[in-house]
């Protein structure tokens, strides 16, 4: 319709310049049409006063705006106005035309597949069309750019798509050909996880519009996908996990799923979740075991629901390093205590953890427990970093900050800033507050703000609850189900005693209260994070009240405690510290191997050797040398490509001479094809802006017959600018017309005629 | 009253002291370490009643005296007064240290075996001494053996960390009671040896300590008389704090 009235279609308006051919100057226009409306006013107001009927001054007012709006436009149409655009010359412009050949493309909905949709919109006369006025260049493309002579050539079989990528290569051939422009059809799934700023710049600078079609449904009408599974990447051995699961869901709002975590094929953890209404992302927490030390492939899954109409989006595989290592951690305790006993009981209970602990008996002596050797801590607390820093966490029980040295106060701050280490400080006679920390270099470490007075500490019994924050934390869950487990809180035994520990920090995170006499409220376990490591207060020393007042074989005081001594080290590097950015490579070789060298001091080692040992899929090992980072002493880095899909362990080990400096694990996982599985709905937020961004549109399957007219405007490749006169619209002579008609009915009905 | 209800000291009112002391100003300071000893029925008397039970030999004396030494020597934050607990009620679960005298004429019924099997297994730790004799121990081990009837009691060896925690117990000898004044004889009956025994947890962590052929309790309330030896009461002050600081860390 628009073209019949306007002549030409409305992308010639929308991309041309408006131009007015006479060459006569403007302002003649102007004076024109103001001398012209001048004299029709007269000539109105004339006969409005003279004539048979008298008419009013608005009536008289409609006929003279009538009349003066003819004759500007009659004046206008004097000018030859017109559009000047550039257009592609025939024949001599290439049209690339991208097909998505990716495995999201053979998805079937209704009778045929996406790539079966493609492929009809090409053959119902896109193709013709084009070819007519352009050199068409037909490519199918998944993770590469393929040159096809026909449609048949698509299978549907590429593993990925990367629409990114391969624009930009058409754009690279831009500069050797004329690329007039570029039709795109897919689904938008792009496994890079969009399209680079470069690549848009890229296409944009060589004015190249990308014209999409969008390909299949752009909402599945019943389908789970899990978009993210978070895990730690290392976790020490029988630690307690947590899978924070993300996913959307369509068509299944309060319906039951189960939500599951297996490793080679046998479940670990299982649990029933509730898919809630709405198209707003869902995330929930399911715990599990780590067990044993050793690499592990886990996969996190929502089991398929009936009728659900794409399957392979309900799994994601994660890697977790499951340490062999024992975690040191320092005990310092004033005075002796029943909490330090049932502390040390629980932590024996646990394979990971090694508890060493210096005991002030009397005066003058000190009880060490879990030495390494006899040496060990036979000076008391350690005064040099190499001694302490040999630990991953440090408990501070019932002893006055003044027991410390300035130095050792520094010392430990230190070996939570530098070394990633964590300590916990414990309430007590001579702890916090009464014990001197407010004034203390300490007091900085300290996750709360400590009260400035003494008598902070109480021998009364105190009730337990955790704070929204504990209930959704692994380290207080000693149920596997959130509710159960505040329950299982709220009637834990009344603690032995309690301190006021004051108010928390900003920053830090208070997981649990304890309610005092009187009914006060008080934080009992507070945590944050400090420099590279992190700090806790436990505003107790009477938490062996939950061995002692309950039956033998309930765990809740040994599950507490080891999570909170695990939660302490967790993340306490070692001397050689590796790491990767990505720990999935989804269709992609590239892996950056990283690694941070420390020595005993945990200052950064700038000369060591470092190498990394790579066990890879069926048995495949190389050995690959991390080089120097520049300007960042004790980094070190390389680049390496892994070949094959499947997991990957690489052993980190430093060395410097002949001396070991440490060793550390880390893996990644190569998957190809997986990522396809994933955002199967059509992206049309991607294609639309693609399209926008390059001067181009985004184009329903249905609308794409005129795909072929609209590339014609475009500035890339070898174009003409054109000129096309407006003054012959049919539009122009029905706005004549009807003009004149409104004048002759509007004269009749006022009897003016 | 509200302060005993809370968790200061509860006085015995069974009139069964045998060794009566003055109550110290601070008896109701609460404290990390309570003495708690062990109120049980006893085979010689019949039950807990009639003539005093043989649980309460000694005490309090004994008890506030050997406390008094423990505050002196040591950075335990003890109460001056001993607490007196029994295996009938909840409260022995809040004192993880315990104190048994005379166990030779302990008959404890099969409940009350049952509550000292779970007090042990939980993390509670029993110190019984003054008891002397082949007829005595065969006593002591009708209940122990109800208490636990699948695990052994075995001699306490030199390096455990029971003789070293804080002092070095490696030369121990009988530390008579005050029957010796009488009989002119270290030892009672044909307890002759004294005997450093105990019952070891999975983790070989001691739960029982067994303190046999021998009157530690004796020399605890008796450490201030001129003519009891010094260096008895002194052995038996050490070995008690030994044994509570090793309980508190073990």
């Amino acid at each position: 319709m628009f073209e019949i009235l306007f002549k030409y279609p409305w992308t010639v308006f929308e991309k041309g310049r408006l131009v007015l051919l006479s060459g006569a100057p403007l302002w003649l226009l102007a004076a024109l049409l103001a001398a012209g409306g001048a004299a029709l006013g007269a000539q109105v107001w004339r006969r409005s006063r003279s004539g048979r009927v008298v008419m009013s001054w608005p009536r008289a007012g409609a006929i003279w705006l009538l009349q003066t709006a003819l004759i500007a436009l009659l004046l206008a149409l004097l000018w030859r106005p017109a559009v000047s655009i550039a257009t592609l010359k025939p024949q001599q412009n290439m049209v690339a035309v991208l097909v998505d050949d990716s495995r999201s493309m053979s998805i079937r909905e209704g009778s045929a597949t996406r790539l079966e949709q493609a492929a009809a919109v090409l053959r119902n006369s896109l193709l013709e069309d084009l070819k007519k006025k352009f050199q068409v260049r037909l490519y199918s493309f998944g993770k590469g750019l393929q040159r096809i002579e026909t449609l048949e050539a698509l299978e549907g079989k590429a593993p990925a798509s990367r629409i990114g990528d391969n624009l930009k290569t058409i754009a690279a051939e831009a500069g050797s050909l004329p690329v007039g422009a570029v039709v795109l059809l897919s689904d938008g799934s792009d496994n890079t996880g969009g399209i680079s700023l470069e690549t848009i710049a890229e296409i944009r600078r060589r004015r190249i519009p990308v014209h999409s079609v969008g390909i299949g449904t752009e909402q599945l009408e019943r389908d789970i996908e899990i978009r993210e599974a978070a895990l730690p990447s290392r976790a020490l051995a029988d630690s307690r996990l947590s899978a924070v699961v993300t996913f959307r869901h369509r068509g299944y709002a309060d319906r039951k799923a189960r939500l599951v975590v297996r490793e080679s094929g046998k479940a670990l953890a299982s649990q029933e979740i509730t898919l809630r209404g709405g198209d707003a992302r869902q995330t929930e927490a399911i715990l599990f075991n780590a067990g044993i030390a050793g690499p592990k492939s886990l996969e996190v899954a929502i089991e398929p629901l009936e009728g659900e109409e794409h399957r392979g989006n309900n799994s994601l595989t994660r890697l977790v390093h499951v340490e062999s290592r024992k975690a040191r951690i320092l005990y310092l305790e004033g005075e002796p205590r029943w909490e330090m006993k049932f502390i040390r009981r629980a932590a024996e209970e646990d394979r990971s953890l090694l508890l060493a602990s210096i005991l002030r008996t009397t005066e003058n002596k000190t009880y060490r427990q879990g030495i390494a050797n006899p040496k060990e801590l036979e000076e008391g607390f350690p005064a040099r970093p190499e001694e302490l820093f040999g630990f991953q966490g440090l408990i501070v029980g019932s002893v006055e900050a003044a027991y410390f040295t300035p130095a050792q106060q520094e010392l430990i701050g230190q070996f939570v800033d530098q070394r990633g280490g964590g300590v916990l400080f414990l309430a007590g006679r001579s702890a916090l507050a009464d014990g001197g920390y407010a004034r203390s270099a300490l007091a900085e470490l300290l996750p709360v703000t400590l009260p400035e007075r003494k008598g902070t500490f109480a021998r009364e019994e105190a009730g337990v609850e955790l704070t929204s924050a504990g209930r959704a934390s692994i380290l207080c869950r000693l149920e596997e189900r959130a509710q159960n487990n505040a329950e299982r809180w709220k009637k834990l035994p009344a603690l032995a005693d309690h301190q006021d520990a004051g108010a928390p920090k900003p920053g830090a995170v208070v997981l649990a209260e304890l309610t005092a006499a009187g009914g006060r409220r008080m934080p009992l376990l507070a945590v944050q994070n400090y420099g590279r490591g992190r700090t806790a207060v436990l505003a107790t020393g009477g938490t062996w009240r939950w061995q002692m007042l309950q039956d033998h074989t309930d765990q809740s005081h040994e599950m507490f405690w080891r999570q909170l001594l695990r939660w302490l080290v967790a993340e306490a590097p070692g001397q050689v510290s590796g790491s990767t950015p990505r720990g999935v490579l989804s269709d992609e070789t590239g892996v950056s191997l990283q690694a941070e060298i420390k020595d005993r001091s945990f200052r950064p080692v700038a000369d060591a050797r470092v190498e990394a040992r790579i066990l890879g899929p069926g048995g495949s090992a190389e050995v690959v040398e991390l080089n120097p980072a520049p300007e960042e002493p004790g980094r070190y880095a390389a680049a390496w490509a892994a070949e094959r899909p499947g997991s990957y362990l690489a052993e980190i080990l430093a060395k410097r001479g002949e001396e070991e400096v440490g060793r550390d694990v880390l893996m990644f996982l190569r998957e190809d094809g997986v990522a396809e599985n994933f955002r199967t709905e059509q992206n049309r937020e991607l294609l639309t802006k693609l399209a926008e961004q390059t001067g181009g549109r985004y184009w329903r399957p249905e609308q794409a017959r005129r795909l072929a007219e609209e590339i014609s405007y475009s500035e890339a490749g070898v174009s003409v600018r054109e000129t096309r006169e407006l003054w012959n619209m049919p539009v122009v002579f029905m706005l004549i017309l009807a003009m004149r008609a409104a004048e002759w009915l509007l004269r009749r009905k006022w009897g003016a005629v | 009253m509200s302060a005993f209800q809370r968790g200061g000291f509860r006085p015995f009112r069974g009139g069964e002291e045998d060794s009566p002391a003055p109550l110290p100003a601070d008896a109701n300071e609460k404290t990390e370490f309570v003495f708690a000893r062990l109120r049980y029925p006893s085979q010689r008397y019949g039950g807990y009643w009639g003539f005093r039970g043989s649980w309460a030999t000694d005490y309090p004396k004994a008890d506030r005296q050997f406390l008094q030494g423990v505050r002196r020597l040591t950075r335990i934050h003890t109460r001056s007064v001993e607490q007196v607990v029994d295996l009938d009620g909840e409260e022995i679960f809040k004192h993880p240290w315990v104190y048994a005298v005379e166990v030779g004429h302990w008959n404890l019924g099969d409940a009350q075996a049952r509550k000292l099997r779970e007090y042990l297994l939980r993390g509670g730790f029993l110190m019984v001494d003054d008891f002397h004799g082949t007829w005595e121990w065969d006593i002591f081990m009708a209940s122990l053996s109800r208490v636990f009837p699948d695990r052994p009691v075995v001699e306490i060896e030199g390096p455990d960390a029971i003789f070293h925690v804080l002092y070095d117990l490696d030369e121990r000898f009988q530390v008579p009671g005050i029957m010796m004044f009488r009989t002119g004889r270290t030892f009672e009956q044909d307890g002759i040896e004294p005997r450093w025994r105990g019952v070891y947890d999975d983790r070989g962590r001691i739960m029982v300590a067994i303190c046999h052929n021998m009157d530690l309790g004796d020399a605890w309330e008796w450490a201030d008389w001129p003519r009891y030896p010094e260096r008895c009461a002194s052995l038996a002050y050490r070995i008690g704090i030994n044994y509570i600081i090793y309980a508190m860390v073990h």
